[in-house]
């Protein structure tokens, strides 16, 4: 009813192939991108923006990144953490050294930073793979936390140890650090998230991400295609640890306002790759469900019990939300072992063909 | 189905505006850790603070006629949630309690836009004692550095220092690392050996690399700046490799009962440095019992109101309602605003007499603050364990305040030129 298909003719390739071959999908994406862009902006709070709004936005990037690289490529990382600690540890570099740079092309930039790392350690990959693969990552995880917190040069030698984000301008404005409000960083991570992730759809449909998805379902049958596998295992470490970065510098200089080095410790790590799993893999989707389940539900759910007139205490609430968002997560992955991204694909496909189901 | 949109239209909508459950009197939030790693240690604090709030409520009907709406946002210690729990909490609050470095160090750039004081007793950014510079952050009475001094003071009375060894047993995290700068300076000034020992957040519990080099370099003294698990940690490998207990010393968040009934008898001598103690019979006591712990209105039990910890909770509700009191006497309102406590925090005057007032006689050493100095510098007692309980080893301690003082100032400069445009109190002229 709601996604009929019928009457939409496909007459070129071209349009069988396009980004959006049913009219509804992008009907669906334009009122999304209203709200995000035009009605969340105009009723939100503080408090809306800052443990919603603008969270949900970079880890949805930060599973994005991964995604390409786990779920595209195939390549399994546990190093998400560290990367997106040298795309932070690198912006807050480039703003102190620099800081007549507007702040937007640093935190672009810094995700070079992090690129050129992520590939480094993703030269054992040519060799290694899988569960190996994971653990060489891993390494990357555990060294690169030790240099954030050794290396004196990275946090300007600052007595504790942590980096804090300075006020930063941008034409006039007030970006990055405490006097920003939260409707500009809204904007900005919004305007980089769309960015990303207009660049990662195209990507991922485009020759490098056939290649990566070819390299991903076996590695043999790719390179016998002609298929440089060294070339697809690095650019997808080098995409994926770019994207990492730039939610990594988003996620401290938007967001947190300041951060230690370990921050960027393997719990994190771990948040994005369930992020990602939960989502689904292989999916852009699946990274923004994946955020709102993981990040933004348990925010509600705190909420809740005093929005109801509950009286509960703070302890029992997060007691409860653990284990509400823990037996969620193993419902999700029950009915549907691919992730939410599937689920979707799935519901999508009965709406289409309803109400004659085969 | 008609009652589950409503719920979740409600539900959407509390999210998203901010909930804003209307409560009477003065909202005094407090980010607690009754959850996570550092639970144990949290407890009985948060049930030391909701029990002093919750019986001058009681005894009092609040402070100068207004009800204390005291409530806790859980954080489980996460600077994440101390963030959720701030941004929620942050509307109508007159006091933010941030209750970890963490998220001292996230909220404090934020309390010169925001205009709620930072209430951080015993922990926090030590240069946050520059009253001119941290307007709205307070850390009584005492800070690191003033801890650190104490104990480097008490040290010299049992013997010169120079020549000595000295190892610093610190958690690798911005808390560990807060006395460095003025251990490495005293180091050089008194002529000792220092020796800084850090421990990773994931080697808390088990420490016996750290405690090999220990017995290696065999230092004469053991300065210990733990905590959460890393303070079991550290006391059970020290009695295990039978270092000798009565050299080493901790701060006042290494000292908790708990972790040295572990080792018990073993751990005679341990010291830390404390700015609370716990006195059974003084009078708030009784009255906590009589109106909080007998009406079922608590959380706690006999064994923890006699520890540490506890104690400590009361005298840190005890320095944010005396502000309360001060602000209100001095505005000749009862509905106080965040400015207003931000006033009252700078005029507290804790002499022995308002003490022996509140009922507090021993609990917490005399202190003053200023508008340039939001420390206060109390002074503190060295406490030693003697088997079953910590009891008093010395007298009160002043820290050395003149070079923390020089090296507070060059901090906190150095701070507010790296956040500018930082505005300073141009207004105190102390």
């Amino acid at each position: 009813m709601l996604y009929r298909t019928a009457g939409q003719f496909k007459t070129s390739y071209q349009a069988d192939q396009a980004l959006f071959p049913v009219r509804q999908d992008a009907f669906l994406l334009a009122v999304i991108l209203a709200f995000a862009w035009v009605i969340f902006p105009l009723m939100a709070s503080e408090f809306a923006y800052q443990t919603l709004l603008i969270p949900i936005l970079i880890y949805s990037l930060a599973a994005l990144g991964l995604n390409i690289l786990t779920g595209y490529a195939g390549q399994l990382s546990l190093g998400t953490a560290a990367f997106m600690g040298v795309g932070a540890y690198a912006c807050y570099k480039l703003v102190t050294l620099m800081p007549w740079l507007n702040p937007v092309v640093a935190i672009l930039f810094s995700g070079v930073f992090s690129a050129g790392v992520g590939v480094a350690f993703g030269i054992p990959s040519l060799r290694i793979k899988g569960f190996y693969l994971a653990i060489a990552t891993l390494a990357a995880q555990f060294f690169l936390v030790w240099l954030f917190e050794k290396w004196g040069w990275l946090y300007n030698y600052n007595a504790s140890g942590a980096i804090q984000v300075p006020n930063l301008e941008m034409f006039g404005v007030y970006v990055a650090g405490p006097q920003a409000s939260s409707v500009t960083q809204y904007y900005v991570v919004l305007a980089i998230v769309t960015l990303m992730t207009l660049l990662c759809i195209n990507l991922t449909r485009g020759n490098l991400g056939r290649t990566w998805k070819a390299t991903r379902d076996m590695d043999i049958a790719a390179e016998l295609i002609g298929i440089n596998l060294m070339r697809s295992k690095l650019t997808a470490f080098a995409v994926s640890s770019y994207v990492v970065g730039v939610a990594g510098a988003l996620f401290v200089f938007m967001w947190r306002g300041a951060a230690e080095p370990n921050l960027f410790d393997i719990p994190l790590s771990f948040r994005i790759l369930f992020i990602a799993i939960i989502g689904g893999l292989g999916s852009v989707l699946g990274n923004y469900l994946g955020a709102i389940l993981i990040v933004g539900l348990p925010v509600v759910l705190n909420t809740l019990p005093e929005a109801l007139g509950i009286p509960i205490s703070s302890a029992t609430v997060e007691h409860l939300n653990i284990m509400i968002v823990g037996s969620l997560i193993i419902f999700f992955l029950i009915i549907e072992p691919h992730g939410l991204a599937r689920l979707w694909a799935l519901i999508r496909e009965k709406l289409i063909i309803w109400p004659f189901p085969h | 189905m008609k009652t589950f949109t409503r719920i979740a239209a409600v539900a959407a909508l509390g999210a998203l505006m901010g909930t804003s459950a209307l409560a009477e009197g003065l909202y005094t939030p407090n980010l607690a850790y009754r959850t996570g790693p550092f639970a144990a240690t949290g407890i009985p604090l948060m049930n030391g603070q909701a029990d002093y709030m919750n019986m001058l409520n009681a005894r009092d009907g609040g402070i100068g006629g207004v009800m204390i709406d005291f409530d806790e946002c859980e954080t489980g210690y996460s600077t994440e949630k101390g963030v959720e729990c701030y941004e929620k909490t942050k509307g109508k609050a007159i006091v933010t309690q941030p209750w970890s470095t963490g998220i001292t160090l996230q909220v404090l750039p934020k309390s010169n836009v925001d205009e709620i004081p930072i209430l951080a007793p015993g922990y926090g950014f030590s240069p946050m004692a520059d009253g001119k510079v941290f307007q709205w952050a307070f850390n009584t009475p005492l800070s690191y550095w003033d801890g650190a001094s104490i104990i480097l003071k008490y040290l010299q009375d049992q013997g010169d220092l120079s020549g000595k060894k000295i190892a610093f047993l610190h958690l690798d995290h911005p808390f560990g690392k807060e006395p460095l700068p003025y251990l490495e300076q005293k180091a050089e000034a008194q002529g000792f050996e220092l020796l800084p020992i850090p421990v990773g957040l994931k080697e808390m519990q088990n420490q016996s690399a750290q405690w090999l080099q220990i017995r290696r370099e065999r230092p004469d003294y053991v300065i210990m700046w733990g905590w959460g698990a890393m303070n079991a940690g550290a006391i059970t490998e020290a009695v295990k490799t039978k270092f000798p207990m009565e050299n080493m010393l901790g701060v006042w968040w290494s000292g908790h009962d708990a972790d040295l009934k572990i080792v018990g008898d073993a751990g005679k001598g341990y010291k830390s440095v404390s700015w609370s103690f716990p006195n059974p019979d003084a009078p708030v006591m009784a009255d906590i019992k009589q109106h909080v712990i007998d009406a079922g209105k608590s959380q706690s039990n006999e064994e923890e109101m006699q520890g540490v910890f506890y104690s400590r909770g009361l005298v840190i509700s005890a320095i944010l309602a005396e502000g309360i009191a001060v602000a209100q006497e001095h505005t000749g309102k009862a509905e106080i605003s965040p400015a207003d406590l931000r006033w009252g925090l700078e005029n507290l005057n804790f002499t022995e007499a308002r003490l022996e007032e509140l009922g507090m006689t021993g609990m917490v050493p005399p202190f003053s603050t200023s508008c340039s100095n939001h420390t206060g510098h109390s002074g503190g007692w060295i406490l030693e364990w003697d088997g079953a309980k910590f009891v008093k080893a010395s007298d009160l301690i002043m820290p050395d305040s003149e070079a923390i003082s020089e090296l507070e100032m060059a901090k906190a400069k150095e701070y507010a030129e790296a956040n500018a445009p930082w505005p300073v109190n141009e207004d105190c002229e102390m």
